[in-house]
């Protein structure tokens, strides 16, 4: 028997591509891949396009920005079983949220004269607009995201979310803290882990990317920052890099 | 007088779309909108610490995120006046090869390739193991491989730090590293030539622009103090403004280059013509294919790529391991830093002004696809203007677009639709 293929859907809002790019990236796993899911809209990926076929998947990358951005992906939803909301910018606006200091103001300075004819808002989560089933986060996802995801997916299941924080895989790999013992600005923990704690395995504090866990630990996160080099509105926009810019 | 709009454009980067207006049957007029979402990057950064510019700005592509980020590192560290140690200028330049392999596999191989096969997708070729897809895709995932050792991560890398990089791989990392490098060395002649072989490409005229590229003393390289252009002028890097004279006009959402020389050709086809002008090292290949030549340059510039990552493999494994690979910046200055890479779709120019507290007082980015969407729309115009097949005017249109590897996130990063 041939198992029926996943239709799924890829769909770009404001951001860098870098999520999508990431599921091609999974080169060697490609050809599996392939084998389970059939792709039905994503203009990066395929040239075809389906402006009515339901998918069973869509996975949305990128902030939303306007009001015809807005109009789309609700539509999209409509025609969607599952949405999957995939990285920073489509989970919290990511680094889109920073308009310094207000969008108007932003627009101006790029556009000039012609930024009176744009119409546009300050980047936001695709939660606010529709429904989101699952979120694969990161800034990029890892590889691992991707396939841990299609592959609980092919067994009938969502994947776990994880909610445990990059400190916990320095800890399993041993490796020197960052923070405490070289006062570097670390968000390790209370960053959702995920990505074996790549940046503090190279000696790069971590940046955030892949979002807070849901109890963390400001006070205390602020308390060890002390040492740092990081003046106080430093920090809170280091914090603020892939949180979505909410108040800190 | 008819209308056709063809949206979205597919197997490119991001979201675009082409205006084909006809008289009596004739193609009139060719308009090429990039209507990705503001990204507003030179808003954003002014009034941040330099600290914070190179994690944000490799996110204005996903794509060529490596190159972004280390126009923006060497920019800065131009004003901070530090110049970094070998191994870390070595490591730098196997992430910038690994981009740029990654890159180009994946136009040529992703995008391109199901053009061949009349399959709307790679998907369609990976799911029967196409060999030539396979083989390409393998590429694609070396360029990866060496993204991910030396820039410690495939998109976004976080190893390439201001002053130098995070860790240099270990020699036990290297070893083998060298040898699947010597191996791939040896297939890609191979690949390259099935490709060429399986090419079928709509007839085109002649590429359309002046080519514009950075231009080095040392022969061919992805980085440059001067600009070179096709009528044979050398303009300093810092003059890049002047030259190009970008601006931002209601008919496009990018900023247009309206200098003189142009409209400008960037991207491997424009660095292999320049080359081959001033240097006679690389063959010209702008005579083949119309635009479709650029793929061929592409094909030439991984062979190039990976015999140039083998030879720094070994300077890396030759070097002392235990010497610093960071210089710490000693502290905030003010100045003004340039800095021009060839990214894989052409010239990316990074410039930013600092305050004596390091913080952004203005930023300018130059990327390829902008500088490409003047000669993409001409190149239509040329190529399609005596085709009647409207069927065929879609589908060529789209194949010209998607020649040039555009690369909308990047171009758009000061964009908006209309």
């Amino acid at each position: 028997m041939i198992p029926k293929l996943l239709k799924i859907g890829v769909v770009h809002f404001a951001g860098c591509s870098g999520c999508q790019l990431m599921l091609l990236n999974c080169e060697a796993e490609l050809a599996i891949l392939a084998q389970r899911v059939d792709c039905v809209d994503a203009s990066m990926i395929t040239s075809a396009t389906c402006e009515e076929t339901p998918f069973d998947l869509l996975l949305v990358e990128g902030s939303i920005t306007s009001p015809s951005e807005q109009q789309h992906l609700q539509k999209l939803r409509l025609r969607c079983r599952h949405l999957v909301a995939v990285g920073a910018c489509a989970l919290t606006g990511g680094i889109n949220r920073f308009d310094a200091p207000t969008r108007e103001t932003a627009c101006t300075h790029v556009y000039g004269p012609v930024a009176d004819q744009i119409e546009t808002f300050s980047p936001q989560p695709v939660a606010n607009f529709v429904a989101v089933d699952a979120c694969i986060p990161g800034c990029p996802p890892e590889h691992s995201d991707f396939l841990d995801f299609f592959g609980a997916l092919s067994c009938g299941v969502w994947p776990t979310q994880r909610d445990a924080p990059v400190c916990m895989e320095c800890r399993t790999r041993e490796l020197r803290c960052l923070l405490e013992e070289d006062h570097l600005p670390c968000l390790g923990p209370i960053t959702i882990g995920g990505c074996a704690a790549r940046c503090p395995a190279l000696g790069i504090p971590c940046e955030g990317c892949r979002g807070e866990v849901s109890e963390a630990n400001r006070d205390e996160l602020c308390h060890l920052m002390a040492k740092t080099h990081l003046s106080k509105s430093e920090l809170k926009r280091r914090i603020q890099r892939f949180t979505g810019g909410e108040n800190v | 007088m008819s209308r056709q709009i063809i949206q979205p454009l597919t197997r490119v980067e991001g979201h675009g779309r082409v205006i084909l207006e006809q008289q009596q049957g004739r193609l009139v007029s060719v308009q090429l909108d990039l209507n990705e979402s503001p990204r507003l990057f030179e808003a954003l950064l002014v009034g941040r610490s330099w600290q914070e510019v190179p994690e944000l700005v490799c996110r204005i592509c996903g794509i060529c995120s490596s190159v972004h980020k280390l126009a923006a590192l060497h920019a800065l560290e131009q004003v901070l006046k530090i110049n970094i140690p070998p191994a870390a200028a070595i490591v730098r330049e196997l992430t910038l090869l690994g981009g740029h392999i990654q890159s180009h596999a994946l136009h040529l191989f992703c995008l391109i390739l199901p053009d061949f096969f009349g399959v709307p997708s790679v998907l369609d070729l990976a799911r029967d193991r196409h060999p030539l897809a396979m083989a390409g895709l393998e590429v694609k995932a070396f360029g990866n491989r060496l993204q991910e050792l030396f820039g410690g991560r495939i998109v976004h890398p976080v190893n390439l730090v201001i002053g130098g990089i995070g860790q240099c791989p270990a020699e036990e990392q290297l070893i083998p590293l060298k040898e699947e490098l010597a191996a791939l060395c040896e297939k890609w002649p191979a690949i390259a030539e099935e490709f060429q072989a399986s090419a079928k490409y709509p007839a085109g005229g002649a590429p359309v622009g002046c080519s514009l590229a950075t231009g080095s003393p040392i022969g061919f390289d992805l980085t440059g103090t001067s600009l070179w252009t096709a009528d044979g002028s050398e303009w300093p890097v810092a003059d890049y403004a002047r030259l190009l004279a970008e601006r931002p006009v209601s008919s496009s959402h990018a900023k247009w280059p309206t200098g003189e020389q142009g409209p400008f050709l960037v991207g491997a086809l424009a660095r292999q013509a320049l080359t081959a002008r001033r240097t006679g090292t690389a063959p010209d290949t702008s005579r083949q294919n119309g635009i479709y030549a650029n793929n061929t340059a592409q094909l030439l510039e991984i062979d190039w790529a990976l015999s140039r990552a083998y030879s720094l493999a070994c300077q890396l494994l030759d070097l002392d391991k235990t010497a610093p690979c960071r210089i710490p910046p000693d502290g905030p200055r003010a100045g003004v830093g340039i800095a021009a890479f060839e990214a894989p779709r052409g010239l990316l120019v990074h410039r930013y002004i600092l305050d004596d507290t390091g913080h952004v007082t203005e930023a300018d980015i130059v990327t390829p696809t902008a500088i490409n969407q003047q000669v993409m729309a001409k190149q239509i115009c040329l190529d399609l203007a005596e085709e009647k097949d409207q069927v065929r005017i879609v589908k060529t249109a789209e194949q010209i677009v998607r020649a040039y590897d555009p690369c909308i996130s990047c171009a758009v990063h000061l964009l908006e639709v209309k």
